[in-house]
């Protein structure tokens, strides 16, 4: 039987629990065969996704819980998150890749945490139902991309 | 919860040192940003940042530094950091913003990387 490690958390929509995120997702990437860098990435990508939804599905202050599902195949060291949350329909797929050096000029910053889980993640998907819930998983395969950004609505 | 702080010292006549610990991201960044702001709003501009002591830095954090490096900069001064952990440099390699900040390994050495 292949080993695979499963966690699930539900936190609030309040950015004071993403050092828990990150230490879970940690605690998960750590029983992994990710280089460290890789790791370390991956808890990036998924504090980045997480923040987003903070801030565009639920706009910081709405009431709100995210359940946030883990799972990390040992064997095939593949890490695979799921983000699920109640708030307003937010697909990060939709928004466009950041001119960096046009942030830099004009000291904006919206945009950095998507163009973060591209470069990291091999697939993000989102999906979203409507009336029940915003959905988006992504994956990361050790040794590269596997997969594409692909999109997926229904309802 | 994860302790951040920031202290704030002066180098010399001209430049100020912050030091960062803890961890910078969307829930902390707001704190540095207040800090910034209000040392361009003094009018100090030339910024030595010590980064040594940031065990984690998210986009919400890299962003402050990129919000405020042109306006720094624009006014004669600049945001030098110092000696991140090798998982910061990792995010600032990823944002392409090796590029755009000087960074040096001591205090001593960003002094002297205002031009």
């Amino acid at each position: 039987m292949p080993e695979l490690i499963h966690r699930e958390i539900v936190i609030p929509n309040n950015t004071e629990y993403l050092a828990e995120v990150r230490k879970t997702v940690k605690e998960v990437v750590d029983k992994s065969r990710f280089p460290v860098e890789e790791a370390n990435r991956i808890i990036l990508a998924v504090d980045e996704a997480v923040t987003n939804i903070m801030q565009h599905a639920y706009e910081h202050d709405l009431e709100g819980n995210l359940e946030i599902e883990l799972v990390l195949e040992v064997d095939n060291t593949k890490f695979e998150v799921v983000i699920r949350d109640s708030g307003k329909s937010f697909d990060p797929n939709d928004a466009e890749a950041p001119d960096l050096e046009e942030h830099i000029k004009n000291g904006k910053r919206h945009g950095l945490g998507i163009f973060l889980i591209r470069q990291i993640m091999d697939e993000v998907i989102y999906s979203y139902k409507q009336g029940i819930r915003n959905e988006l998983r992504m994956v990361k395969y050790a040794g590269g991309k596997k997969g594409k950004v692909k999109e997926n609505k229904t309802g | 919860m994860p302790a951040f702080s920031i202290k704030t010292d002066r180098m010399d006549g001209k430049t100020t040192l912050l030091n960062i610990e803890g961890f910078l991201d969307a829930h902390t960044f707001e704190r540095l940003e207040e800090e910034i702001n209000g040392l361009f709003a003094e009018g100090t501009y030339r910024l030595v940042v010590d980064i040594s002591g940031v065990d984690y830095i998210s986009s919400a954090g890299a962003g402050v530094f990129i919000g405020a490096i042109t306006e720094a900069q624009e006014n004669g001064g600049d945001i030098v950091l110092v000696n991140p952990t090798p998982n910061v440099l990792d995010v600032f390699d990823l944002l392409g913003l090796t590029q755009i900040f000087q960074i040096c390994k001591t205090k001593e050495e960003a002094l002297g990387a205002f031009r």
